[in-house]
């Protein structure tokens, strides 16, 4: 069924869009969820909880790409799953790891979360995103979107686990560069 | 700030971005040389070929015939002239004769054009953005009539992906606006020659409906052929059709291409586009200079010109526009501003903006400008399946879904098996004396005296020809000349 068509069964409140979405973008959520949480059972939950999510957003969103406004719902389904299921020392996954990474990009890490910021933040990667070369964006997007292993991004672009790490690494000081250029914090 | 608001806000990418990081880098594509060397000013030629294939289809004996054939308009030829002008009666009256030719192709229902800009958009990016560093050409009107062909062969979902993507409502609203766009592009009056031929190769098994094929001749200016697929007789009909619509300049490499006996349906476009500069390059002033490519500087010829043309200054680049004669379109060469890449100029709205729409009339002015170009000859050839089911368009390329009904009257196990896309751009020095009467319209009567610019094309750049009315004929990236 074309995207138009499930978006308008989401309006419609017709429980058939659950159906469908899950028919066609099940398994590609689930591939996303699986990177995250690396449990099959708690993958599986999370994008049905996806469907229910795109639900009650829909209307008033009306996406533009709906396999991505899918994923970025169980992309953060996820990692609150994970954030709640770390707390019980419960299953691994590459998010430890990817993670870990991340806290290269930032000076000083402090846990004072406001809701502004995290959209002025979103916001930022955005444009910094759009200043990038296509690889080393799209290598940064597999990884630390997609959250896939570094095996895996290599293979996808028949260059060495060496190689993908060292773009990364690159990308991520420049990131850290440019979130001390917007004032994020002192370099 | 900690790592999980980072990781929360990478949440937020851009879907476009997102998008292209799952089309997976698949190594360099080889370059093929197609054809051989020319001689015009500007020759670009875009092969375009959606095979569709059924296998288990036998074959006895060998025919080909002609089952629908286009009529093109006929074109009053450019007059020649001495010097700047027509003077005699005679020479203005020839001049007349083609100068209504031209408008009458020109003159298209306005609106005409309204909605291809989202097509042309995301067929440029995703054709273009692959492979960073390679130099590559599209013809986004080439796929687009390929395309429209094909949503007249099909029915249903198949046809309802299609129009989608070409962004129009109803197979009759395209077919209006196709043969407006055929005929706004078309000219073959001599010295331009802008053509957009389509053609239908057909298995001789296939029971075709005849309506069908009369539409796409009448509409998309295709002709059909049906023949036994893989013999001599009908690879060489197939051969004599290309060396006809390419003006037999390519007569040598077009004997490569032939169908296999796999193949139930080939369509086959091509786009042959010829244009002299208006202000030519002197020879003379060709020298080798440096190239800044990606992969490190290298030594090329650089043409050095001069002459009144459009400079448009976006905030990511700055582009000049190189006139063709005869009022037969321009050609823009778009430079990144320092630090922008030209994969981000493809990301970039005002980019698109500027190739599609022709951007910010107040961006626009008329310059004096010292072009600095070097000369290049690049073949790009691709296969389109992939992007376009990234796209949307996937029924078509599933046998179990596809529906062809429309073609044959039955829809059972026929599918598109490969869609080609391989254009060549090349322009050298070549061209006519001053067209001075081109240059006295364009400037006006007293008009301020224009600034004058230099621009430099001595780093990867944008390039797009676009016809009158501004669409882009073709547009591509030039990494290394």
């Amino acid at each position: 069924m074309h995207d138009k068509r499930i978006v308008e069964l989401y309006w419609a409140r017709d429980a058939e869009a659950i159906v469908q979405s899950g028919r066609k973008y099940g398994a590609y959520c689930f591939s996303v969820a699986k990177n995250i949480l690396d449990n099959h059972e708690d993958a599986e939950e999370c994008v049905n909880d996806t469907w229910l999510d795109a639900w009650n957003a829909m209307p008033p969103h009306r996406p533009n790409v709906l396999r991505m406004f899918f994923v970025k719902i169980t992309r953060r389904i996820c990692l609150d799953r994970w954030r709640r299921r770390t707390a019980q020392k419960r299953g691994s996954g590459e998010v430890p790891a990817v993670l870990e990474e991340l806290a290269d990009c930032i000076a000083d890490e402090s846990d004072v979360e406001e809701e502004l910021i995290a959209k002025e933040l979103a916001e930022c990667i955005r444009a910094f995103l759009r200043t990038l070369p296509a690889r080393e964006c799209d290598i940064f997007l597999r990884r630390y979107f997609f959250t896939e292993p570094i095996a895996e991004i290599s293979a996808g672009y028949g260059i060495t686990n060496n190689h993908t790490a060292v773009i990364l690494s690159r990308t991520r000081n420049k990131l850290k560069t440019y979130l001390a250029g917007e004032g994020y914090f002192n370099e | 700030m900690n790592r999980h608001d980072l990781y929360k806000a990478i949440g937020e990418a851009d879907d476009e971005l997102l998008e292209r990081s799952e089309r997976k880098k698949r190594g360099r594509g080889h370059r093929k040389p197609w054809w051989a060397a020319v001689t015009a000013a500007v020759l670009v030629i875009a092969i375009a070929a959606g095979v569709i294939v059924k296998t288990g289809v036998g074959m006895e004996h060998a025919s080909a015939e002609v089952i629908a054939e286009a009529v093109y308009p006929e074109m009053a030829p450019y007059p020649e002239r001495d010097g700047f002008g027509f003077e005699g009666e005679e020479d203005r009256s020839a001049y007349r004769a083609w100068r209504e030719d031209v408008r009458a192709q020109q003159m298209q229902e306005s609106g005409y054009t309204d909605g291809l800009e989202s097509f042309f958009s995301a067929g440029i990016r995703q054709f273009l953005s692959e492979n960073e560093g390679e130099n590559k050409v599209f013809s986004p009107i080439n796929v687009y009539l390929e395309l429209g062909m094909l949503a007249e062969l099909t029915d249903g979902e198949s046809r309802q992906q299609i129009l989608e993507l070409i962004g129009t409502d109803s197979v009759e609203a395209l077919r209006t606006q196709a043969k407006a766009v055929w005929n706004a592009q078309y000219r073959n009056d001599g010295v331009t020659t802008s053509i957009l031929a389509n053609s239908l190769w057909l298995d001789e098994k296939i029971p075709v409906v005849s309506s069908a094929l009369e539409t796409l001749a009448d509409n998309y200016y295709a002709s059909s052929y049906q023949g036994r697929m893989g013999s001599r007789r009908f690879n060489r009909m197939l051969q004599d059709w290309l060396n006809e619509q390419t003006g037999g300049l390519l007569e040598k490499q077009v004997r490569e291409t032939t169908l296999n006996e796999q193949t139930i349906l080939a369509l086959i476009s091509t786009i042959y586009y010829k244009a002299q500069w208006g202000e030519k390059f002197d020879e003379e002033n060709t020298l080798s200079d440096t190239f800044h490519a990606l992969s490190g500087d290298i030594t090329c010829d650089f043409m050095h010109g001069y002459g009144v043309e459009t400079y448009y200054g976006a905030e990511r680049f700055e582009a000049v526009s190189w006139k063709m004669d005869n009022d037969s379109g321009n050609m823009w060469f778009l430079l990144p501003q320092e630090g922008v890449t030209v994969e981000n100029l493809l990301q970039d709205a005002e980019t698109m903006d500027f190739l599609l729409n022709g951007g910010d009339p107040e961006k626009r002015k008329e310059v004096i400008l010292n072009l600095s170009v070097p000369k290049f000859d690049i073949t790009y050839e691709t296969e389109l399946s992939e992007g376009l089911q990234e796209l949307g368009v996937t029924d078509i390329f599933d046998s179990s879904v596809a529906d062809f009904s429309p073609l044959t009257g039955q829809a059972d196990g026929i599918c598109v098996s490969q869609a080609n896309h391989n254009v060549r751009v090349a322009i050298d020095e070549k061209g006519v004396s001053a067209a001075a009467y081109t240059e006295i319209v364009m400037l006006g009567g007293g008009a301020a005296d224009p600034e004058e610019i230099e621009m430099n094309l001595n780093r990867p750049f944008l390039f797009a020809i676009t016809s009158h009315d501004g669409l882009p004929l073709f547009v591509g990236c030039v990494y290394e000349p």
